[in-house]
Protein backbone atom coordinates (compact mmCIF):
# COMPACT_ATOMS: atom_id res chain seq x y z
CA UNK A 1 0.00 0.00 0.00
CA UNK A 2 1.36 3.74 -0.79
CA UNK A 3 2.27 5.60 2.07
CA UNK A 4 1.28 9.29 0.83
CA UNK A 5 2.90 12.24 3.56
CA UNK A 6 1.49 14.87 4.44
CA UNK A 7 4.19 18.07 3.67
CA UNK A 8 2.78 21.40 4.17
CA UNK A 9 -0.99 22.60 5.90
CA UNK A 10 -3.80 23.40 2.63
CA UNK A 11 -3.90 26.94 4.66
CA UNK A 12 -0.07 28.18 3.73
CA UNK A 13 -0.61 26.82 -0.02
CA UNK A 14 -3.68 29.22 -0.15
CA UNK A 15 -1.76 31.84 1.32
CA UNK A 16 1.35 31.84 -0.56
CA UNK A 17 0.80 30.23 -4.01
CA UNK A 18 4.51 28.94 -4.02
CA UNK A 19 6.27 26.87 -1.16
CA UNK A 20 9.12 24.86 -0.47
CA UNK A 21 8.77 21.19 1.27
CA UNK A 22 10.50 18.40 2.49
CA UNK A 23 10.24 15.17 1.63
CA UNK A 24 12.29 12.67 2.59
CA UNK A 25 15.23 15.12 1.99
CA UNK A 26 14.31 15.86 -1.29
CA UNK A 27 12.92 19.40 -1.79
CA UNK A 28 9.33 19.94 -3.39
CA UNK A 29 7.70 22.50 -5.14
CA UNK A 30 4.35 23.20 -4.21
CA UNK A 31 2.43 25.30 -6.81
CA UNK A 32 -0.97 26.34 -5.90
CA UNK A 33 -2.64 27.62 -9.40
CA UNK A 34 -6.36 28.40 -9.62
CA UNK A 35 -7.16 26.28 -6.83
CA UNK A 36 -5.57 23.15 -7.60
CA UNK A 37 -2.47 21.87 -6.26
CA UNK A 38 0.91 20.59 -8.25
CA UNK A 39 3.53 19.25 -6.90
CA UNK A 40 7.40 19.14 -8.68
CA UNK A 41 10.86 18.39 -7.66
CA UNK A 42 12.19 21.33 -6.50
CA UNK A 43 15.91 20.76 -8.45
CA UNK A 44 15.89 21.80 -11.93
CA UNK A 45 16.87 18.96 -14.12
CA UNK A 46 18.29 21.66 -16.15
CA UNK A 47 21.32 23.30 -14.05
CA UNK A 48 19.14 22.37 -10.57
CA UNK A 49 17.78 25.84 -9.71
CA UNK A 50 15.08 25.89 -7.08
CA UNK A 51 11.58 26.00 -8.83
CA UNK A 52 9.53 27.02 -5.78
CA UNK A 53 11.49 30.60 -6.81
CA UNK A 54 10.36 30.28 -10.28
CA UNK A 55 6.91 31.49 -11.66
CA UNK A 56 3.27 29.93 -12.69
CA UNK A 57 2.72 31.72 -16.31
CA UNK A 58 -0.63 29.76 -17.75
CA UNK A 59 -0.55 26.32 -17.65
CA UNK A 60 3.33 26.45 -17.16
CA UNK A 61 5.69 26.74 -14.39
CA UNK A 62 9.10 28.88 -15.03
CA UNK A 63 12.28 28.18 -13.35
CA UNK A 64 13.95 31.27 -12.38
CA UNK A 65 17.10 29.82 -13.18
CA UNK A 66 17.33 29.92 -17.26
CA UNK A 67 13.31 30.00 -18.18
CA UNK A 68 12.63 26.63 -19.23
CA UNK A 69 8.90 26.13 -18.51
CA UNK A 70 7.57 22.84 -17.83
CA UNK A 71 3.60 21.76 -18.35
CA UNK A 72 1.78 21.71 -15.06
CA UNK A 73 0.23 18.16 -15.61
CA UNK A 74 3.05 16.53 -16.87
CA UNK A 75 6.10 18.14 -16.05
CA UNK A 76 7.22 18.03 -19.64
CA UNK A 77 9.43 20.44 -20.47
CA UNK A 78 8.22 22.64 -23.35
CA UNK A 79 10.03 22.38 -26.52
CA UNK A 80 12.71 19.95 -25.57
CA UNK A 81 12.74 16.21 -24.30
CA UNK A 82 14.02 16.49 -20.74
CA UNK A 83 11.05 16.51 -17.93
CA UNK A 84 10.65 17.75 -14.41
CA UNK A 85 9.72 14.74 -12.18
CA UNK A 86 5.88 15.57 -10.66
CA UNK A 87 4.11 14.13 -7.48
CA UNK A 88 0.76 12.95 -7.22
CA UNK A 89 -0.68 14.90 -4.67
CA UNK A 90 -4.07 14.75 -2.66
CA UNK A 91 -5.93 17.23 -0.48
CA UNK A 92 -6.96 16.16 2.87
CA UNK A 93 -8.23 17.06 6.48
CA UNK A 94 -6.96 20.47 5.47
CA UNK A 95 -3.49 18.93 4.71
CA UNK A 96 -1.25 18.63 1.26
CA UNK A 97 -0.56 14.88 0.69
CA UNK A 98 2.46 13.49 -1.55
CA UNK A 99 2.99 10.38 -2.88
CA UNK A 100 7.22 10.08 -2.75
CA UNK A 101 8.58 8.47 -5.92
CA UNK A 102 9.27 5.01 -6.10
CA UNK A 103 6.14 3.96 -3.42
CA UNK A 104 3.56 2.14 -5.68
CA UNK A 105 0.78 4.86 -6.42
CA UNK A 106 -2.45 2.72 -6.33
CA UNK A 107 -4.56 2.80 -9.32
CA UNK A 108 -7.42 5.56 -10.14
CA UNK A 109 -10.13 5.45 -9.33
CA UNK A 110 -8.91 6.73 -5.92
CA UNK A 111 -9.69 4.90 -2.69
CA UNK A 112 -13.00 5.66 -0.43
CA UNK A 113 -11.62 8.93 1.46
CA UNK A 114 -9.20 10.65 -0.94
CA UNK A 115 -10.12 13.42 -3.29
CA UNK A 116 -8.92 13.20 -6.86
CA UNK A 117 -5.41 13.76 -7.63
CA UNK A 118 -4.48 17.58 -7.02
CA UNK A 119 -7.93 19.04 -6.73
CA UNK A 120 -9.39 20.70 -3.82
CA UNK B 1 7.11 14.40 -54.47
CA UNK B 2 9.43 14.45 -50.64
CA UNK B 3 11.16 17.79 -50.76
CA UNK B 4 14.82 18.07 -49.67
CA UNK B 5 14.98 20.85 -46.74
CA UNK B 6 18.68 21.90 -46.43
CA UNK B 7 20.23 24.18 -43.35
CA UNK B 8 23.92 25.94 -44.06
CA UNK B 9 25.60 25.77 -40.82
CA UNK B 10 25.17 23.29 -38.54
CA UNK B 11 24.93 24.67 -34.73
CA UNK B 12 22.26 25.43 -32.30
CA UNK B 13 19.78 26.94 -34.85
CA UNK B 14 20.18 24.25 -37.68
CA UNK B 15 19.42 21.62 -34.87
CA UNK B 16 16.92 22.60 -33.67
CA UNK B 17 14.61 23.23 -37.16
CA UNK B 18 15.32 20.00 -37.45
CA UNK B 19 13.95 18.85 -34.54
CA UNK B 20 10.85 21.00 -34.93
CA UNK B 21 10.48 19.86 -38.61
CA UNK B 22 10.88 16.19 -37.41
CA UNK B 23 8.11 16.94 -34.70
CA UNK B 24 5.89 18.48 -36.87
CA UNK B 25 5.61 15.80 -39.22
CA UNK B 26 8.04 16.56 -41.76
CA UNK B 27 9.30 13.22 -43.61
CA UNK B 28 11.00 15.15 -46.63
CA UNK B 29 14.88 15.15 -46.34
CA UNK B 30 16.81 17.06 -44.21
CA UNK B 31 20.41 17.97 -44.56
CA UNK B 32 23.03 19.99 -42.71
CA UNK B 33 26.23 21.05 -44.22
CA UNK B 34 28.45 21.96 -41.28
CA UNK B 35 32.16 23.81 -41.92
CA UNK B 36 33.08 22.15 -38.61
CA UNK B 37 33.56 18.32 -38.40
CA UNK B 38 31.51 18.25 -35.43
CA UNK B 39 27.97 17.35 -34.89
CA UNK B 40 25.49 20.24 -33.37
CA UNK B 41 26.62 21.36 -30.35
CA UNK B 42 25.90 24.18 -27.79
CA UNK B 43 28.05 26.91 -27.63
CA UNK B 44 26.57 28.72 -24.01
CA UNK B 45 29.05 26.14 -21.92
CA UNK B 46 32.24 26.99 -23.81
CA UNK B 47 32.93 30.42 -21.78
CA UNK B 48 31.32 29.03 -18.74
CA UNK B 49 30.67 24.80 -17.56
CA UNK B 50 33.49 23.61 -20.67
CA UNK B 51 36.46 26.23 -19.21
CA UNK B 52 35.75 25.41 -15.35
CA UNK B 53 35.96 21.32 -16.34
CA UNK B 54 32.20 20.63 -15.70
CA UNK B 55 31.21 19.86 -19.03
CA UNK B 56 33.33 17.98 -21.50
CA UNK B 57 32.52 18.27 -25.37
CA UNK B 58 30.52 15.29 -25.46
CA UNK B 59 27.87 16.52 -22.92
CA UNK B 60 27.69 19.90 -25.23
CA UNK B 61 26.29 17.59 -28.33
CA UNK B 62 22.96 18.33 -29.11
CA UNK B 63 22.26 16.44 -32.19
CA UNK B 64 23.76 13.19 -31.61
CA UNK B 65 24.50 10.55 -34.61
CA UNK B 66 22.12 8.35 -32.73
CA UNK B 67 19.04 10.82 -33.23
CA UNK B 68 20.12 11.83 -36.97
CA UNK B 69 20.32 8.02 -37.86
CA UNK B 70 16.57 7.33 -35.88
CA UNK B 71 15.08 10.43 -37.50
CA UNK B 72 16.68 10.27 -40.63
CA UNK B 73 18.84 13.34 -40.36
CA UNK B 74 21.91 13.95 -42.86
CA UNK B 75 24.65 15.43 -41.14
CA UNK B 76 27.38 16.65 -43.90
CA UNK B 77 29.90 17.71 -41.70
CA UNK B 78 33.81 19.57 -42.08
CA UNK B 79 32.21 20.59 -45.47
CA UNK B 80 31.44 24.75 -46.34
CA UNK B 81 29.02 25.44 -48.40
CA UNK B 82 29.90 28.54 -50.83
CA UNK B 83 27.06 29.34 -52.86
CA UNK B 84 23.10 28.80 -53.23
CA UNK B 85 22.34 28.93 -57.05
CA UNK B 86 19.06 30.61 -56.01
CA UNK B 87 17.88 29.31 -59.83
CA UNK B 88 18.46 26.09 -59.67
CA UNK B 89 17.98 25.67 -55.98
CA UNK B 90 21.44 23.83 -55.15
CA UNK B 91 23.46 24.69 -52.59
CA UNK B 92 27.08 24.04 -53.54
CA UNK B 93 29.51 22.99 -51.42
CA UNK B 94 33.36 23.27 -51.35
CA UNK B 95 34.05 19.64 -52.38
CA UNK B 96 32.10 20.42 -55.54
CA UNK B 97 28.81 18.65 -54.48
CA UNK B 98 25.50 20.34 -54.94
CA UNK B 99 22.61 19.67 -53.00
CA UNK B 100 18.81 19.96 -54.93
CA UNK B 101 17.41 21.99 -52.35
CA UNK B 102 13.67 22.99 -51.97
CA UNK B 103 13.63 25.80 -48.99
CA UNK B 104 17.17 26.25 -47.53
CA UNK B 105 17.76 27.65 -43.90
CA UNK B 106 20.86 30.06 -43.29
CA UNK B 107 22.12 29.29 -40.37
CA UNK B 108 25.83 30.75 -40.14
CA UNK B 109 26.32 32.26 -37.37
CA UNK B 110 28.88 34.74 -36.63
CA UNK B 111 32.37 34.78 -36.04
CA UNK B 112 34.51 36.89 -33.53
CA UNK B 113 35.84 40.45 -34.42
CA UNK B 114 39.29 40.22 -34.68
CA UNK B 115 42.13 42.49 -33.80
CA UNK B 116 44.44 43.28 -36.79
CA UNK B 117 47.29 41.51 -36.40
CA UNK B 118 46.66 39.52 -33.14
CA UNK B 119 46.73 35.64 -33.66
CA UNK B 120 49.34 34.29 -32.07
CA UNK B 121 49.52 30.79 -30.17
CA UNK B 122 48.49 32.63 -27.01
CA UNK B 123 45.95 34.51 -28.26
CA UNK B 124 42.17 32.81 -28.33
CA UNK B 125 39.18 34.07 -29.94
CA UNK B 126 36.21 32.14 -28.56
CA UNK B 127 33.78 31.05 -30.73
CA UNK B 128 33.94 27.04 -30.97
CA UNK B 129 34.91 23.72 -29.16
CA UNK B 130 38.72 23.98 -30.67
CA UNK B 131 38.74 27.59 -29.33
CA UNK B 132 37.83 26.76 -25.78
CA UNK B 133 39.77 23.43 -25.53
CA UNK B 134 43.10 25.69 -26.47
CA UNK B 135 42.05 28.04 -23.52
CA UNK B 136 40.95 25.65 -21.12
CA UNK B 137 44.82 24.36 -21.63
CA UNK B 138 46.37 27.05 -20.50
CA UNK B 139 43.53 27.84 -17.00
CA UNK B 140 46.11 26.84 -14.16
CA UNK B 141 46.52 28.02 -10.84
CA UNK B 142 48.76 31.21 -11.00
CA UNK B 143 48.35 31.59 -14.77
CA UNK B 144 47.86 34.94 -16.15
CA UNK B 145 45.23 35.80 -18.00
CA UNK B 146 44.25 38.93 -19.91
CA UNK B 147 40.92 39.73 -21.37
CA UNK B 148 40.35 42.36 -23.83
CA UNK B 149 36.50 42.85 -23.47
CA UNK B 150 34.39 42.93 -20.73
CA UNK B 151 31.02 41.72 -22.11
CA UNK B 152 29.89 38.85 -21.22
CA UNK B 153 31.68 36.39 -22.86
CA UNK B 154 34.61 38.26 -21.49
CA UNK B 155 33.09 38.22 -17.70
CA UNK B 156 32.08 34.97 -18.03
CA UNK B 157 35.70 33.83 -19.01
CA UNK B 158 36.97 35.97 -16.06
CA UNK B 159 34.47 33.85 -14.02
CA UNK B 160 35.78 30.36 -14.88
CA UNK B 161 39.61 31.93 -14.98
CA UNK B 162 39.31 32.76 -11.52
CA UNK B 163 37.41 29.62 -10.40
CA UNK B 164 40.53 27.90 -11.13
CA UNK B 165 42.88 30.55 -9.52
CA UNK B 166 44.10 32.34 -12.55
CA UNK B 167 44.94 35.58 -12.54
CA UNK B 168 43.04 37.82 -14.13
CA UNK B 169 43.18 40.94 -15.96
CA UNK B 170 40.30 42.50 -18.03
CA UNK B 171 41.20 45.74 -20.20
CA UNK B 172 37.22 47.25 -20.81
CA UNK B 173 37.02 50.23 -23.43
CA UNK B 174 33.75 51.63 -22.25
CA UNK B 175 33.04 53.24 -18.50
CA UNK B 176 32.23 50.09 -17.42
CA UNK B 177 31.20 46.41 -18.28
CA UNK B 178 28.23 46.19 -20.29
CA UNK B 179 27.33 49.98 -20.56
CA UNK B 180 26.06 49.45 -24.12
CA UNK B 181 23.55 47.33 -22.84
CA UNK B 182 22.74 48.00 -19.28
CA UNK B 183 24.16 51.28 -19.16
CA UNK B 184 27.07 52.48 -17.03
CA UNK B 185 24.68 52.80 -13.86
CA UNK B 186 23.71 49.15 -13.29
CA UNK B 187 27.82 48.12 -15.46
CA UNK B 188 28.81 49.29 -12.13
CA UNK B 189 28.04 47.20 -10.33
CA UNK B 190 29.24 43.96 -12.77
CA UNK B 191 32.34 46.14 -12.49
CA UNK B 192 32.34 45.15 -8.37
CA UNK B 193 31.08 41.78 -9.15
CA UNK B 194 34.38 41.06 -10.77
CA UNK B 195 36.78 43.16 -8.77
CA UNK B 196 35.47 41.54 -5.93
CA UNK B 197 36.16 38.23 -7.11
CA UNK B 198 39.80 39.30 -7.47
CA UNK B 199 40.05 40.11 -10.69
CA UNK B 200 41.84 43.27 -12.11
CA UNK B 201 39.41 45.30 -14.33
CA UNK B 202 40.34 48.23 -15.99
CA UNK B 203 37.92 50.47 -17.82
CA UNK B 204 37.93 53.31 -19.87
CA UNK B 205 41.11 51.19 -21.81
CA UNK B 206 41.37 50.88 -25.31
CA UNK B 207 44.04 48.30 -26.58
CA UNK B 208 46.23 49.61 -28.90
CA UNK B 209 49.50 47.22 -28.96
CA UNK B 210 49.55 43.34 -28.36
CA UNK B 211 53.43 41.83 -28.53
CA UNK B 212 53.82 38.21 -28.14
CA UNK B 213 56.72 36.45 -27.64
CA UNK B 214 57.82 32.91 -26.68
CA UNK B 215 57.38 33.40 -22.96
CA UNK B 216 54.07 35.58 -23.12
CA UNK B 217 52.28 37.92 -24.45
CA UNK B 218 52.46 42.06 -23.12
CA UNK B 219 49.43 44.30 -24.19
CA UNK B 220 49.22 48.29 -24.46
CA UNK B 221 46.92 50.78 -23.71
CA UNK B 222 45.77 54.13 -24.72
CA UNK B 223 45.93 54.74 -20.93
CA UNK B 224 49.62 54.03 -20.79
CA UNK B 225 49.50 50.35 -19.06
CA UNK B 226 51.45 47.85 -19.71
CA UNK B 227 50.57 44.72 -19.15
CA UNK B 228 51.71 41.08 -19.22
CA UNK B 229 50.16 37.55 -19.53
CA UNK B 230 50.39 34.22 -20.19
CA UNK B 231 47.81 33.97 -22.39
CA UNK B 232 45.33 36.30 -23.72
CA UNK B 233 41.62 36.20 -24.31
CA UNK B 234 40.03 38.61 -27.21
CA UNK B 235 36.42 38.83 -26.84
CA UNK B 236 35.41 42.40 -28.68
CA UNK B 237 32.03 41.16 -30.50
CA UNK B 238 30.97 38.99 -33.34
CA UNK B 239 30.28 39.91 -36.97
CA UNK B 240 27.78 37.62 -38.76
CA UNK B 241 29.10 34.99 -41.57
CA UNK B 242 27.14 36.90 -44.33
CA UNK B 243 29.74 35.77 -47.11
CA UNK B 244 27.80 32.90 -48.28
CA UNK B 245 24.39 34.74 -48.52
CA UNK B 246 26.30 37.72 -50.21
CA UNK B 247 27.72 35.63 -52.84
CA UNK B 248 24.38 34.33 -53.63
CA UNK B 249 22.73 37.22 -54.20
CA UNK B 250 20.85 37.91 -50.78
CA UNK B 251 19.76 41.23 -48.89
CA UNK B 252 22.64 41.58 -46.76
CA UNK B 253 23.17 44.37 -44.17
CA UNK B 254 24.83 43.42 -40.43
CA UNK B 255 23.11 39.63 -41.41
CA UNK B 256 21.04 38.36 -43.56
CA UNK B 257 17.49 40.85 -43.57
CA UNK B 258 14.82 38.72 -42.99
CA UNK B 259 11.22 39.65 -41.82
CA UNK B 260 9.40 38.93 -39.15
CA UNK B 261 8.96 35.39 -40.65
CA UNK B 262 12.59 34.79 -40.77
CA UNK B 263 11.80 35.08 -45.01
CA UNK B 264 14.96 36.15 -47.25
CA UNK B 265 13.95 38.66 -49.82
CA UNK B 266 14.39 34.92 -52.16
CA UNK B 267 11.67 32.90 -52.04
CA UNK B 268 12.02 29.46 -49.84
CA UNK B 269 15.18 30.83 -48.43
CA UNK B 270 15.39 31.70 -44.49
CA UNK B 271 17.62 32.84 -42.11
CA UNK B 272 18.03 32.32 -38.31
CA UNK B 273 20.18 33.18 -35.61
CA UNK B 274 23.56 34.64 -35.11
CA UNK B 275 23.47 35.65 -38.51
CA UNK B 276 19.68 36.81 -39.17
CA UNK B 277 19.02 40.55 -39.08
CA UNK B 278 15.41 40.25 -38.45
CA UNK B 279 12.41 43.01 -38.66
CA UNK B 280 11.22 42.81 -35.17
CA UNK B 281 7.42 43.71 -34.78
CA UNK B 282 7.38 44.47 -31.21
CA UNK B 283 10.41 46.95 -31.46
CA UNK B 284 9.97 48.53 -34.86
CA UNK B 285 13.33 47.64 -36.20
CA UNK B 286 15.86 45.43 -37.05
CA UNK B 287 17.24 42.92 -35.20
CA UNK B 288 20.10 41.12 -34.69
CA UNK B 289 21.03 39.29 -31.47
CA UNK B 290 23.32 36.76 -30.70
CA UNK B 291 21.72 35.07 -28.05
CA UNK B 292 21.18 31.25 -27.78
CA UNK B 293 17.65 31.58 -26.72
CA UNK B 294 16.87 33.30 -30.49
CA UNK B 295 18.44 30.90 -32.15
CA UNK B 296 16.30 28.46 -31.12
CA UNK B 297 13.03 30.38 -31.20
CA UNK B 298 14.19 31.86 -34.84
CA UNK B 299 14.90 28.32 -35.82
CA UNK B 300 11.24 27.21 -34.61
CA UNK B 301 9.72 29.98 -36.63
CA UNK B 302 11.16 29.39 -39.37
CA UNK B 303 10.53 25.01 -39.48
CA UNK B 304 6.88 26.49 -38.86
CA UNK B 305 6.82 28.71 -42.05
CA UNK B 306 8.50 26.13 -44.18
CA UNK B 307 5.78 23.73 -43.51
CA UNK B 308 3.14 26.11 -44.02
CA UNK B 309 2.18 27.15 -40.84
CA UNK B 310 2.65 31.38 -41.04
CA UNK B 311 3.99 32.24 -37.60
CA UNK B 312 5.59 34.93 -36.55
CA UNK B 313 8.70 35.98 -34.33
CA UNK B 314 7.67 38.30 -32.14
CA UNK B 315 9.50 37.53 -28.80
CA UNK B 316 11.14 40.04 -26.89
CA UNK B 317 14.35 39.02 -26.30
CA UNK B 318 16.10 37.03 -23.75
CA UNK B 319 19.75 35.59 -22.44
CA UNK B 320 21.20 35.05 -19.68
CA UNK B 321 24.92 34.63 -18.35
CA UNK B 322 26.10 32.94 -15.48
CA UNK B 323 29.39 34.60 -13.91
CA UNK B 324 30.90 34.68 -10.33
CA UNK B 325 28.36 32.28 -8.86
CA UNK B 326 25.14 34.93 -9.72
CA UNK B 327 22.49 33.88 -12.30
CA UNK B 328 22.03 37.44 -14.56
CA UNK B 329 19.52 37.56 -17.04
CA UNK B 330 18.18 40.06 -19.36
CA UNK B 331 15.31 40.52 -21.39
CA UNK B 332 13.79 42.91 -24.45
CA UNK B 333 15.76 45.42 -26.40
CA UNK B 334 16.76 49.08 -25.75
CA UNK B 335 19.20 51.73 -26.76
CA UNK B 336 17.79 55.10 -25.98
CA UNK B 337 15.95 54.10 -22.42
CA UNK B 338 15.19 57.68 -20.87
CA UNK B 339 14.34 56.23 -17.36
CA UNK B 340 15.52 52.69 -14.98
CA UNK B 341 13.81 51.68 -12.89
CA UNK B 342 15.37 49.43 -10.06
CA UNK B 343 12.97 46.70 -7.94
CA UNK B 344 15.05 45.22 -4.86
CA UNK B 345 18.78 46.24 -4.24
CA UNK B 346 21.93 47.03 -6.09
CA UNK B 347 24.09 46.92 -3.07
CA UNK B 348 22.77 43.28 -2.51
CA UNK B 349 23.14 41.71 -5.73
CA UNK B 350 19.16 40.74 -5.79
CA UNK B 351 17.42 43.27 -8.10
CA UNK B 352 15.56 43.82 -11.35
CA UNK B 353 16.46 47.14 -13.26
CA UNK B 354 13.63 48.11 -15.70
CA UNK B 355 14.45 50.10 -18.95
CA UNK B 356 11.57 52.76 -19.89
CA UNK B 357 11.27 54.41 -23.19
CA UNK B 358 8.59 57.13 -22.81
CA UNK B 359 6.86 54.99 -20.09
CA UNK B 360 7.16 51.56 -21.87
CA UNK B 361 9.09 48.71 -20.47
CA UNK B 362 11.18 47.96 -23.65
CA UNK B 363 14.08 46.15 -21.30
CA UNK B 364 14.96 44.76 -17.78
CA UNK B 365 18.04 43.13 -16.13
CA UNK B 366 17.96 41.22 -13.01
CA UNK B 367 20.84 39.41 -10.22
CA UNK B 368 19.36 36.93 -8.98
CA UNK B 369 15.59 37.22 -10.15
CA UNK B 370 14.60 35.22 -12.87
CA UNK B 371 11.02 34.96 -11.71
CA UNK B 372 10.98 38.88 -12.37
CA UNK B 373 12.60 38.35 -15.47
CA UNK B 374 9.71 36.08 -16.35
CA UNK B 375 7.22 38.87 -16.05
CA UNK B 376 9.41 41.28 -16.96
CA UNK B 377 9.12 39.18 -20.65
CA UNK B 378 4.91 39.38 -20.19
CA UNK B 379 5.47 43.33 -19.67
CA UNK B 380 7.72 43.90 -22.40
CA UNK B 381 6.02 41.62 -25.09
CA UNK B 382 2.57 43.95 -24.18
CA UNK B 383 4.19 47.07 -24.53
CA UNK B 384 3.06 47.92 -20.84
CA UNK B 385 3.21 51.22 -19.30
CA UNK B 386 2.95 50.54 -15.51
CA UNK B 387 3.04 52.66 -13.06
CA UNK B 388 7.27 52.96 -11.87
CA UNK B 389 6.20 53.42 -8.24
CA UNK B 390 4.59 49.87 -9.14
CA UNK B 391 7.57 48.24 -10.25
CA UNK B 392 9.86 49.58 -7.86
CA UNK B 393 7.57 48.29 -5.18
CA UNK B 394 8.26 45.06 -4.08
CA UNK B 395 4.83 44.23 -2.38
CA UNK B 396 2.70 44.70 -5.78
CA UNK B 397 2.76 41.34 -7.58
CA UNK B 398 4.89 42.15 -10.95
CA UNK B 399 1.81 39.90 -12.85
CA UNK B 400 -0.48 42.43 -11.55
CA UNK B 401 1.00 45.21 -13.54
CA UNK B 402 0.34 43.38 -16.52
CA UNK B 403 -3.39 42.54 -16.24
CA UNK B 404 -3.49 46.56 -16.30
CA UNK B 405 -1.12 46.59 -19.51
CA UNK B 406 -0.97 49.78 -21.22
CA UNK B 407 -2.87 52.22 -18.86
CA UNK B 408 -0.32 54.44 -16.79
CA UNK B 409 -1.93 55.03 -13.21
CA UNK B 410 -1.91 52.92 -10.21
CA UNK B 411 -1.17 49.46 -10.28
CA UNK B 412 -4.57 47.18 -9.48
CA UNK B 413 -4.11 46.14 -5.76
CA UNK B 414 -1.23 43.19 -5.15
CA UNK B 415 -3.25 40.79 -2.78
CA UNK B 416 -3.86 37.09 -3.95
CA UNK B 417 -7.74 36.42 -4.57
CA UNK B 418 -8.70 33.46 -1.74
CA UNK B 419 -8.25 30.29 -3.24
CA UNK B 420 -12.03 27.87 -3.94
CA UNK B 421 -13.27 25.47 -2.65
Amino acid sequence: MAEWVKVADLAEVTRRRKVAVDLGGERIALFNVAGRVYAFADSCVHRQRSLSKGTVLGDRVICPGHQWAFELETGQAVDRPECQPTYRVKIENGGIWVLPRGARAPALPAPAGEKSPAGV
Amino acid sequence: MPQTIVAVGAGQAAAVAARTLRRRGFDGRIILVGDEALPPYQRPPLSKEYLTGEQEGGDLVVLGENWCAEHDVDLRLGVAAERIDTAARSVHLADGTRIRADKVLLATGAAPRRLPGVNGERTVYLRNLDDAARLRARLRPGAKLVIIGAGFIGSEVASAARAQGVDVVVLEQGETPLSRVIGSDIGAVCARIMRDAGVKLYTGEAVTAVDETASGIVVRTGGGLRVEGDALVVAVGAHPNTELAAASGLAVDNGVLVDEYCRTDVEGIYAVGDVANQHHPLFGRLLRVEHFDNASKQAMTAAKNMLGKLTAHTDPHWFWSDQFDLNLQHCGHSTDWDRIVVRGSVEDLDFTAFYLERGVVRAAFAIERGAEITAAKELVAASASPDPASLSDESVDLDSLLLNGTTQGTAIDGREPAMEG
